[in-house]
């Protein structure tokens, strides 16, 4: 299994783009273009916007996010910007700041 | 998951750079510098199109750029590099390409870059003459520029000279960039001109009676 993984402790800045699965654990600032899933960790911190297959997110996203598939905030999640996905969900206890466009 | 470990998957592109405290693992491409504190890995389809720092290094992948590292670097086989490579311990292992200026151990190679740097400060005039030198090399240096202005100021002017006079030995060269400050470089000078007259002077007395033979006869 071939996976990206963005540890804590652990600084990208700049573009990401890939065509498997991201992890962020730690920080990301830039962009980020993945065919596949992205999962943004609790205690990751990503400022960028996000365009992938699907999403989730548990740790603090500024940006705008774009999902193919869905997006998941889970509880703990912290996001600010706007999430456009055919699927999205909100848990309980997450933070969500912006816009839903659930557009198909 | 493991997310202790950091990696840049095989079909990942980072135009940007890496930073942090962390070990990383590059399998991937990335344009930018990679300068963590842990340690660094760049697999065998890894690229770095910039600069590498970090505790320890293991090349079985391409950079182009500088690589520093705290403990060590290690080019494995397959590992290609093309810049230069600093480590108190450089390990280059068979069927490795390096293309740079390669400076291993601390003991006198680092004193030597800090001199050269303080000479630089001291004297403007020999820094100047020491940076059109570099200017002149540069081409032949065959370093992308790309890689070189990742590492900061002070350790590339200082670096600057090495890559100019690639062959000369380390204690040799540091004496030569530091003519100006001159407490040591006198010393050496003289030890390498004082032996070559001995020989001659005995030579010429040599062909003196040799020649005084044949007016005998």
């Amino acid at each position: 299994m071939t996976t990206t993984v963005i540890g804590a402790g652990i600084t990208v800045e700049g573009e990401v783009t890939t065509d498997e699965d991201i992890v962020v654990a730690g920080t990301l600032r830039g962009k980020v273009q993945a065919k596949e899933g992205v999962t943004i960790e609790s205690g990751a911190v990503v400022e960028a916007d996000v365009a992938a297959s699907s999403l989730v997110i548990a740790g603090a996203l500024t940006g705008n996010v774009s999902a193919v598939e869905r997006v998941d905030l889970q509880a703990g999640a912290r996001v600010i910007g706007n999430v456009k996905a055919a699927r999205v969900t909100i848990a309980d206890g997450a933070q969500f700041k912006g816009n839903v466009d659930m557009d198909v | 998951m493991a997310t202790d470990v950091s990696i840049i998957g095989q079909s990942t592109r980072v135009r940007g750079r890496i930073i942090g405290t962390a070990d990383v693992e590059v399998n991937g491409f990335v344009e930018g510098e990679v300068a963590v504190s842990g340690a660094v890995i760049v697999g065998v389809h890894g690229m770095v199109g910039a600069g590498v720092a970090g505790r320890r290094i293991v090349i079985r992948g391409s950079v182009r750029g500088d690589l520093v590292g705290v403990e060590s670097v290690t080019v494995e086989e397959g590992g290609r590099v093309v810049g230069d490579v600093r480590a108190p311990s450089v390990a280059i292992a068979p069927g490795a390409l390096v293309r740079g200026y390669v400076q291993a151990g601390e003991t006198d190679a680092m004193p030597a870059i800090a001199r050269v740097s303080e000479s630089a400060k001291v004297a403007p005039a020999p820094a100047i003459a020491v940076r059109s030198a570099a200017k002149v090399q540069a081409p032949a240096a065959l370093v992308g520029a790309s890689g070189r202005h990742a590492v900061a100021a002070p350790v590339s002017s200082a670096r600057a000279p090495m890559a100019a006079q690639q062959s000369v030995p380390v204690s040799t060269r540091a004496g030569g960039q530091t003519q100006s400050p001159a407490p040591k470089p006198p010393a050496p000078q003289q030890a390498t001109r004082q032996p070559p007259p001995a020989p001659v002077v005995p030579a010429l007395k040599k062909v003196r009676g040799q020649m005084a033979k044949k007016r005998e006869r």
